[in-house]
């Protein structure tokens, strides 16, 4: 039992550092790609400090409340759900489907949060955030059924471990359509730039995020660490291979590089999106909702008849 | 009539096809070095005659306030110092745009400006007053800037006695610059309110 809440106590931790140090890459690369300096990497972490440190917190009510906290507990829950190497408290039930769901519930917490303040500005985030997680449905259904029809499971344990011996699943044609098509999504779900739509700064205010601040903003900076780290991990557990290594004898060093190779996969997965944010302008909505149901969907359609073949 | 014969780009020339690929050059810049200038640790020099603070040289100056009708803030006030027998301007840099007309209008060549131009201070009526002052003569100033080549103000403090009328500017060097104002406008101030003012010091002091 205590073991257990140990390992919730690492994971929590270890997802919510290395997520922050992700948000600080994204930075640090984007400045880059600019020729600028940037932010040094750790700035996230001072950010959040003063957000939850800010005097005035204002508040419209239990739901504006209940939603970010729901966002935050949902981010949570999906991290335990996946395989973090041989580490995991919940991965024995963590199927594609439930993770799947439990990373996009974080938006509808936001959603709810932003709605119920009342402002016009977070009223066409959520319209757009909802369009949004509808338009990306289809492709990320297509894309678990090519997995799931590929391997004949649907925990991502077991395809982690058969990765193990068949090789990544990108190495396989009908897989690899689907991991293509993931990571187009993969670009929605962490709010980036061509899908950058629900926030679109400079277009709407930030959209659903132009209502909150200091707490209830330092605790969606934590959720958008968390949800960095829970989605690349994601990516990396089902694509590419996961981070089981069994080369050492010891089983503490063993754990230590399965953390190592997980993570040049997560910041492989990450800088892929960070490049794609920096290159690519914003869609309309329409244009958005189109794309998605147009290419991703017939290369994570494609990828699914060829995998049940 | 004269025939005009305009050129004009064909559209097709103009106008680009959209492309997936070529976005991805913009990635080329990622391994090369950042055109930063990080500012606590680098310098950067201004150009030459970069127009910044005023000077003004105290013994040309005529007090003729060619300045103060051509300032398009109104920012220049002449004001009378003891010992002077002309007005000498006075400058609001809350007011002042620095596109230095003033300096170019003056007769005498004794208002300029040198390349000097950070000021800031904290939001505390003592250290606003930094802001409104006579210019001091462009030998000094000069002297200032190239010990420390910082391009800040050169006077650090400011005191001034609403009672007396006595200003002193502490320069970043450590000297001090003192002068008594009598008063403001074109007209001469009346001699005699100070007098009074002095001889009841006196009297004052005496008790």
């Amino acid at each position: 039992m205590i073991e257990t809440a140990l390992k919730v106590l690492f994971i929590l931790l270890y997802a919510t550092f290395v997520g922050f140090m992700f948000m600080g890459i994204i930075r640090i690369v984007t400045a880059r790609i600019h020729r600028r300096v940037g932010p040094p990497i750790y700035q996230p972490i001072l950010d959040t400090i003063k957000l939850l440190s800010k005097e005035s917190n204002i508040t419209h009510g239990f739901i504006y409340d209940f939603g970010i906290l729901y966002a935050v507990g949902a981010t949570i829950l999906a991290v335990m759900f996946i395989p973090l190497g041989s580490i995991g408290v919940l991965r024995a039930y963590g199927d594609l489907i439930l993770i799947t769901f439990l990373l996009e519930i974080p938006m509808l917490g936001i959603m709810f949060a932003a709605m119920s303040s009342g402002n016009p500005w977070a009223g066409i985030g959520a319209q757009r955030a909802l369009l949004t997680l509808l338009a990306i449905q289809v492709p990320l259904g297509f894309a678990v059924i090519a997995l799931a029809e590929y391997y004949g499971t649907f925990s991502t344990y077991e395809i982690v471990m058969a990765q193990q011996i068949s090789g990544w699943s990108i190495a396989h044609f009908p897989l690899l359509l689907a991991a293509i098509a993931y990571d187009l999504v993969l670009q929605a779900m962490f709010g980036k730039e061509p899908f950058d739509i629900m926030i679109a700064p400079g277009e709407i205010s930030l959209g659903p995020m132009v209502e909150f601040g200091g707490k209830h903003m330092g605790l969606l900076n934590i959720q958008h660490a968390i949800a960095l780290f829970a989605e690349t991990l994601f990516f990396s557990n089902i694509f590419l291979g996961g981070g089981v290594v069994t080369a050492f004898s010891s089983p503490v060093l063993n754990t230590i590089a399965g953390l190592l190779v997980l993570l040049v996969k997560q910041i492989a997965v990450l800088l892929v999106a960070t490049f794609m944010a920096a290159i690519f302008p914003r869609f309309t909505i329409d244009q958005a909702a189109k794309f998605y149901w147009k290419w991703p969907t017939i290369i994570a359609a494609l990828g699914a008849i060829l995998a049940s073949l | 009539m004269e025939e005009v014969t305009f050129k004009i780009a064909q559209e097709s020339k103009v106008r680009k096809k959209p492309s997936f690929i070529k976005p991805w050059l913009g990635l080329k810049y990622l391994f090369k070095k950042p055109v930063t200038i990080k500012i606590p640790y680098e310098m950067t020099e201004p150009a030459k005659d970069y127009r910044g603070f005023h000077t003004l040289n105290w013994k040309t100056c005529i007090g003729c306030n060619m300045c103060g009708q051509i300032c398009p803030a109104r920012a220049i006030e002449m004001t009378w110092i003891e010992g002077e027998k002309r007005p000498h301007p006075k400058i609001d840099y809350g007011r002042c745009t620095f596109c230095q007309f003033c300096v170019e209008v003056c007769p005498t060549g004794a208002l300029g400006f040198v390349e000097s131009y950070m000021l800031t201070t904290e939001w505390k009526e003592e250290e606003l007053q930094l802001f409104d002052w006579v210019p001091i003569p462009p030998e000094k100033f000069r002297e200032i800037q190239e010990a420390r080549r910082d391009w800040k103000f050169p006077v650090e403090r400011m005191e001034f006695n609403k009672e007396t009328g006595e200003v002193t500017y502490h320069l970043r060097d450590g000297t001090e610059f003192r002068f008594r104002i009598l008063g403001y406008g074109l007209k001469p101030p009346a001699a005699k309110p100070a007098e009074n003012k002095e001889a009841e010091k006196s009297a004052e002091k005496q008790e």
